[in-house]
């Protein structure tokens, strides 16, 4: 299987987003799951190529309607356990 | 840094029981810690307001904890973190509400201050952190739980 493409947003894709990343990150690590992430703004992350895009309530609103590729909200970017349910069942989807 | 460890908030940067009136106030309380060191000027507060006014409160990434930043800019002079808790809690109407941390982050660009946000990512996602945060009631008190410092035996 080809590394998917994961891309966490925030506003500005360097402060919320990359805390995102990290907890992704996290959730991949302890499951030996091999996925590429990066980080991306509210405003151009539909124009970045990628797999899913992960991103909180709030801004998913913005690009959902127009995003080509998968939408997972997020509520609580520090809740392994909620980052971890999401990845996984994205991942699963992917095997 | 040394045996690993690595200061992630300074204490002068950091402080505790602060009485804010609102979610724009809580800002700029934590603005500006940042503010009196010179590492930013005053439009860096107006733009995170500004960007939440905008964007919604999606800053709000965990129950109770705003990481309060907009994109990197010409008013932020050094890459810069505050930390402080409030008194009374906070509604910034998000779904994680009430808040009772705020973070301020400001970076110089979108790459040089990875590392270190990375750390606090990390220590964010420890049990019960943002609870201990909030529970903080002086400064050296907050400085060690963010900065994990071990205490002497």
């Amino acid at each position: 299987m080809i590394e998917p493409k994961i891309q966490c947003v925030c506003g500005f894709g360097c402060g919320s987003s990359l805390m995102l990343r990290m907890a992704i990150d996290d959730i991949l690590r302890k499951h030996s799951l091999e996925a590429n992430t990066f980080c991306g703004d509210v405003g151009t992350c539909l124009s970045n190529p990628c797999d899913v895009i992960f991103i909180s309530r709030e801004l998913a609103e913005r690009i959902v309607d127009r995003a080509e590729v998968p939408v997972v909200v997020i509520e609580n970017f520090m809740d392994s356990s909620e980052v971890e349910e999401k990845v996984l069942a994205y991942m699963n989807k992917e095997d | 840094m040394k045996n690993g460890w690595e200061e992630l908030v300074s204490i002068d940067n950091i402080d505790v029981r602060v009485e804010a009136e609102d979610w724009k106030d809580a800002i700029r309380k934590a603005g500006q810690l940042l503010l009196d060191k010179g590492d930013i000027e005053s439009a860096y507060i107006e733009d995170m307001i500004a960007s939440i006014e905008t964007l919604g409160p999606y800053i709000v990434i965990t129950k109770g904890f705003a990481l309060a930043h907009a994109a990197p800019c010409e008013a932020v002079k050094n890459n810069a973190v505050s930390l402080i808790n409030l008194k009374n809690e906070i509604n910034f109407g998000s779904q994680n509400d009430p808040v009772r941390v705020v973070m301020c982050l400001a970076c110089v660009d979108k790459e040089s201050h990875i590392g270190k946000l990375s750390k606090i990512a990390m220590k964010l996602m420890e049990k019960d952190m943002i609870e201990k945060l909030a529970n903080c009631d002086s400064k050296e008190e907050l400085y060690k739980t963010i900065n994990a410092v071990k205490e002497e035996a």
